[in-house]
């Protein structure tokens, strides 16, 4: 589902290279953390999956793609097969829940008609039933992620990329945000999740893959956050 | 694509830059009603020249005995040369009508002409009028070798052409339309620069919609749309209020003040207005669309 073959990323304005010939492969359905220190290199890895940067060397394949070849006005398409989740939630805070994932389905041109049929769906499937005409500021952090997750999943993408999803949230709160992402997970999709968070790695016992300095140092399946096991 | 998403869009969007929005329809307006006004003015050279080359002649006058030009040497031309000329003007292949002017008619028309100046015409004697031929050219361009072939002809004082009196005239509304379309090409830069900025920035405020358009795989055509239609509204809502100068320009200042004032030149009439209309709008879209479009490019990637 994902490979990166001796994959280098240095940033124009830096020296030292953010990923640093990184090989890595991701099958189909497999949940995997990025862990490793501040500035090791999780969020360019995530961002290389989606062509929002272009690797300085080294190739990147995504479903089946290979993205260095993927012309510039394919890259929306790749991007609907992904779906993403930040630490800050990233709402618009002038449009409900509803409207904030049905946002993320009329702008790639779905009618109103599957909107209606899908947002509720979505919604209910990450416990947010009855919450589609709040605001985001009327929600706890906890239930704005929820809506994150909602809009990443309601296009129901292959692969879900998560960037820290629980970095601003309380320990039972993220909880909460894993199982969810679990159970999306459990219905096929592939989960590619960067965080600091050493209990909820060490609880969940998915593969691990550790960068320090922009290379992979550590690749385990059931692994812990920290070196052990 | 979804129109109704799209228009809420673009609503948002010129609601949330009003100020902005309204300085590139006023900048818009300006330069294109300076530019429709030069356009406007050449169509009105043009409907002088057709107006008045239909009726400007050549005029040969004739030695009389004060004519004091060189060629007269202070002699008036006699029978036989002023029947030989006016043969060999009707000859002339160039040449579509010739009349004859004598110093009686001359009176007759300078009375007529000067009939508010009594004092004036007191003054004047038939016999300090000169006759002359009225010549009517097929093309009146041709003046010069009608000139040249008859100018130094024994009996002729002089060949003058109306048109030249015409020439300036027209130069100084060439030279009027020449400064409107400098000024409006200025404003038409000066509306680009701020059609670019006002993207630019409404591109900024709505950074957060665009990131997350281009996350969930909305196309560039669908990010970029609502920005580019805003652009292209204003620039066509700038072009109405031109137009809406132009057709004030031609009813008032033309229809009103000129047309009853100063009747003696045709006007350009509203189809002249009907046809710069147009180009102004596709003046002001495309301004706008361009202006755009190469903001977006640089400013709004994937
Ligand atoms: N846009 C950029 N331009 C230049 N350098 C960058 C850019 N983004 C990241 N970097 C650098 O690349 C390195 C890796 O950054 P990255 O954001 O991938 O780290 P991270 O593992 O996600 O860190 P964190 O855990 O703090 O989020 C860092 O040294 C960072 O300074
Ligand atoms: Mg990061």
């Amino acid at each position: 589902m994902i490979r990166l073959e001796n994959v280098t990323k240095t940033y124009p304005a830096s020296v030292r290279p953010a990923l640093d010939d990184v090989t890595v492969d991701i099958e189909k359905g497999e949940f995997v953390f990025l862990v490793g220190s501040s500035g090791s290199g999780k969020s360019t890895f995530l961002r290389l999956l989606l062509k929002e940067e272009v690797p300085s060397g080294g190739r990147v394949h995504v479903a089946g793609k290979d993205l260095a070849r993927l012309s510039h006005w394919k890259v929306p398409a790749l991007r609907r097969t992904i779906g993403c989740v930040f630490q800050d939630f990233r709402l618009l805070p002038n449009k409900t829940v509803f409207q904030n994932v049905a946002f993320a389905l009329e702008v790639i041109g779905k009618g109103s008609a599957t909107i209606d049929k899908v947002v509720p769906e979505v919604l209910d499937l990450v416990g947010l039933d009855g919450k589609a005409g709040r605001m985001p500021d009327e929600l706890s952090g906890g239930e704005q992620q929820r809506v994150a997750v909602a809009r990443a999943f309601v296009n129901r993408p292959m692969i879900l990329i998560a960037d820290e999803p629980t970095g601003n949230l309380d320990p039972n709160t993220s909880v909460g945000i894993m199982k969810l992402l679990d159970r999306i997970n459990r219905t096929g999709t592939t989960v590619v999740m960067a965080t600091h968070d050493a209990a909820i790695v060490d609880s969940m016992r998915r593969r691990v893959v550790e960068l320090s300095q922009g290379k992979v140092v550590r690749d385990q399946a059931r692994g812990v956050y920290g070196y052990g096991a | 694509m979804r129109a109704s998403f799209v228009l809420s869009e673009i609503g948002i969007g010129l609601r949330r830059n009003l100020t902005m929005t309204v300085a590139v329809v006023v900048t818009v307006a300006i330069s294109l009603a300076l530019f429709g006004a030069g356009l406007l003015i050449r169509e009105q050279v043009g409907t002088m020249k057709d107006y008045w080359y239909d009726k400007v002649e050549v005029s040969v006058y004739l030695c009389g005995s004060g004519s004091t030009s060189s060629n007269c040497n202070g002699t008036a031309i006699t029978p036989e040369q002023r029947t030989q000329l006016e043969n060999d003007l009707r000859t002339t292949p160039l040449v579509q009508r010739v009349f004859y002017e004598s110093k009686q008619d001359a009176y007759a028309r300078f009375k007529q002409q000067f009939k508010d100046s009594p004092d004036l015409v007191q003054n004047v004697t038939p016999d300090a009028l000169p006759e002359s031929f009225r010549v009517k050219l097929k093309d009146p361009t041709q003046f010069e070798v009608v000139a040249s072939a008859f100018r130094d002809r024994p009996g002729v004082d002089e060949v003058q052409d109306q048109k030249a009196l015409l020439q300036n005239f027209f130069k100084l509304l060439n030279t009027l339309q020449l400064f409107a379309l400098i000024v409006a090409g200025v404003q038409i830069f000066a509306a680009v620069l701020l059609i670019s900025n006002t993207i630019r920035v409404a591109a900024f405020s709505r950074r957060r919609e665009t990131g997350i358009m281009r996350l969930v795989g909305a196309s560039n055509l669908y990010i970029q749309l609502p920005f580019l239609l805003e652009g292209v509204l204003a620039g066509l809502v700038g072009a109405g209020f031109a137009s809406g100068a132009l057709v004030a320009l031609k009813a008032v200042l033309i229809d009103r003040l000129l047309k009853p004032n100063f009747p003696i030149t045709a006007y350009v009439g509203w189809n002249a207005v009907l046809s710069i209309v147009p180009l102004l709008f596709l003046t002001g879209m495309l301004l706008s669309g361009l202006a755009s479009f190469f903001t977006l490019r640089r400013h709004l990637r994937v």
